[in-house]
Formats: C-alpha cells, structure tokens, sequence
C-alpha cells in the first residue's frame, strides 16, 4: 500500500493503517531476522539485548521502508535524527519510522 | 542449484561463535575436530582447548584467526566429500588463507605457517604505534573520504562492503576520533573492530618492510579452483600471482561490493560463507542482483 501524501505540506499523512501497517513490518522483520516467535517481540522489547539485533538490520529496514513509501531521505539524515534520539526498543523505532514517513527529508526540522 | 554456478568465499575472523555450529551439519564436526588436532600440533598445543561455548580464544588475535582458518578448512572438506564444489573462491581479508586451501593452492598445514608468519610479520613493522580498525555503516564513500581529510586523521579506508559501509585502519586514537565524527556526520552505526593491527593499510607497507619472509618454503600450487582478488577484482593467474597476492593482501584496501558484483559477472547465482559466522551473508543483502547468499546456519546437510 502506497501512503497517500498531503499536497499542501508534502508531509505523509500518517493514518491509523498506516501505525499498523508499519508495526507489522517491523515485527514481522526481527521475528524473521532474529529467528525469535513474533509473540515474544513487544514495543518494549530492546533490539540489541533481547533480540541481538544489529545496526544491519536497521539499515534493511530503512531500506524496505524507503522502497514500501517511495520515500525521499538520505541514510545520514537518519543517522543525525538518531544520535539525538537513540533507538533502544523496537517501539521506539516504529516511532521513528513513522517520522521518517511524514517527514522525510525534512526530518530535522522537528529540531528546530 | 547447478555447482558451477556456486561460489565459496571465505570470512576473516570471527568475533563471535555460535553455541553450536554444528547441528545443521551432520558429521561436520569430526572435520572440525581432526583440523583442530593437526593445528594444534603444528602451530600451538593451546588450540585443542578449544571450546566454542566458552568463546575460547575470542581475545586472542592470533589463535582467533587460526581457529576461524580451521573451521573454513574444515567447512571445505565437508562439502567436498559431499560432492558440492565451487566453481570460484574469494578470501575476505585474512580469509585468503582458507580460499587457498579450498582451492588447492597451499595445504592446511601451510596455511597455518601463512597466517603465523603474516600476524608477526605484521607486529613487527606496526610497534612503533598503537593501531586499530573501525566500520562506517551509513555514509557514502566520499563522505568517509571528506571526514578523513576534514579531520587529518592517519586513517585509511580498507575496505568496501556495500555502497554504504566501509572498513577503516590506521592509528587507534585517530580511529576513535574519526569514528565519533561520523557519527555526528550522520553514520548509522560506528563501531571499533577489536584488533590491533591495521589490515590492509600502508601502515603494514613503510619503508624498509620486507614481508617476503611469509612465503619461506612454502609450496604454491596451481589452483584447482580459480580465485578472485579482492583487491582488483581479478582470477588470479600463475604461482607468482598467487605469492604477490598473500603479500600485498596484508597492505593493499579491497572492495568486497565490487568482487560480489564482479563474481556475480562471472555467472555466479549462490555464493556460500564458509565460514563461522554470517556476517558476509548478512552485508549481501545490500548488493543488487539476484544471486543467492548462504552460511552454513542456512544449509542441512548429512
């Protein structure tokens, strides 16, 4: 499914479809990469220490997030948005792919 | 799968084991076993300590690489006796050693003397300062290249694994510095690989260095299986080919994106890791094509 983009603002519209849509990505992805049942991922289950999971597989996912929304943003854009908020659980990346849907390359402007 | 299609590319070394390699793989472990026994012969008694649950060694540079050579040898054999081949071979770093045995070139014994004499070789031109390695996961090339020069780093790029992540050697406390750089820059990850030398730098080639000592006595054969440099993308040809590459692999940067693809050219639809771990299969995500990547954790064979 292609998320629908507000002409105006250029900024995806995040809909409820599309919270579930990308929280089933990202289980499904580390339930697969991680080789771990998908009832044992959670929001707060932590990436690294409960699912040895590694920066490859955050760059996979970015990956297949960019190809799903067509989106515009540069892998070091990403990179300086997450020095200031390090991902830890896997809530807290579908948090953030959802901002890198809306926002793009626009990503931090939510800085200033 | 057709075989001549397959290509085995061999891994540097692990810094982590699985708890049991061996399960997928039924009678590989006696392999495992009789390699370890002659190694442990040959080159330190320490080594038929070896356990994999206890991580045996993984802070030890030397014994690391050999155990990690033992396991690729061992993997080799495996699927000779089996019947699968390879139509192409590829070491990564230090894992030319075990594509040279895979491919006939040296044997498993010689091996062993390769990687000893290299790891000193390498001490010796390299204790005038302390040096280490690091990954860029996230940048593009001339990011890493402008990060470098912006910070006057003595730190060279080693390596390529695919068009957004690179290896990097030179002197420890430029690494560290240059590493936290990148991170500002907007690296995804950085990470310090815990080794002491800078593989694949100039740092291994000053002035005056003379590796030549490595191949004293060492017999080279034709290869059985043709092997792929990682440094210019070429089939190596001729015994004296063979001998420049064990050299120049230790202060020359290669590019593992541009072998994959290149194999790939060659008419190779599946490569297989062999090796310890999955890290190779795991960074081919990211090439393009449609080739098929395996580590033995994927293969079930008896």
């Amino acid at each position: 499914m292609r998320i629908r983009k507000n002409r105006v603002s250029k900024m995806a519209v995040i809909t409820e479809i599309t919270k579930k849509e990308v929280k089933e990505i990202v289980f499904n992805f580390f339930a697969d990469e991680c080789e771990v049942d998908l009832a044992e991922i959670h929001n707060e289950t932590n990436i690294i220490q409960d699912l040895d999971g590694d920066s490859l597989m955050f760059l996979e996912l970015i990956e297949i997030f960019k190809k799903k929304y067509n989106l515009d943003i540069e892998l070091k854009t990403i990179g300086k948005y997450a020095v200031k908020h390090p991902i830890q659980t896997i809530g807290q990346l579908i948090d953030m792919q959802l901002l890198i849907i809306e926002h793009e390359n626009k990503l931090l402007e939510l800085e200033k | 799968m057709s075989e001549k299609s397959l290509a085995f590319v061999f891994p540097a070394f692990a810094n982590e084991y699985p708890d049991d390699p061996f399960h997928h793989l039924t009678g590989f472990a006696k392999y495992f076993e009789k390699c370890l026994q002659q190694a442990a012969e040959l080159v330190s008694p320490d080594l038929a300590e070896f356990n994999f649950k206890t991580r045996t060694f993984l802070d030890d540079e030397l014994k690391t690489q050999f155990i990690t050579y033992i396991f690729s040898c061992a993997l080799s054999s495996y699927f000779k006796d089996r019947g699968i081949s390879s139509a192409y071979s590829a070491g990564y770093s230090m894992g030319i050693y075990a594509a040279f045995f895979h491919s006939d070139i040296v044997s498993f014994q010689n091996g062993l003397k390769l990687i000893y004499r290299a790891y000193k070789s390498i001490r010796t031109v390299t204790s005038n300062a302390k040096f280490s390695m690091g990954t860029v996961i996230g940048l593009s090339r001339d990011d890493v290249l402008g990060i470098i020069e912006q910070t006057g780093s003595h730190v060279e790029i080693t390596n390529q694994n695919n068009v957004c992540s690179f290896v990097l050697g030179g002197i420890e406390e430029d690494i560290r510095k240059l590493l936290d750089f990148a991170k500002s820059e907007g690296a995804l990850s950085t990470n310090v690989i815990p080794v002491s030398g800078p593989y694949h730098t100039s740092y291994i080639n000053p002035p005056g260095a003379d590796h030549q000592m490595i191949m004293r006595g060492i017999q080279f054969n034709n290869p059985a299986v043709p092997v792929v440099s990682l440094i210019d993308q070429k089939i190596l040809k001729g015994e004296q080919s063979l001998r420049d590459e064990i050299i120049r692999n230790l202060y020359t940067p290669m590019n593992w994106f541009k072998t994959q693809l290149y194999i790939q050219h060659l008419g190779v639809s599946g490569f297989i890791e062999c090796g310890i771990g999955k890290g190779l299969t795991k960074n081919a995500k990211f090439i393009e094509g449609d080739a098929v990547f395996l580590s033995p954790s994927n293969l079930f064979l008896s």
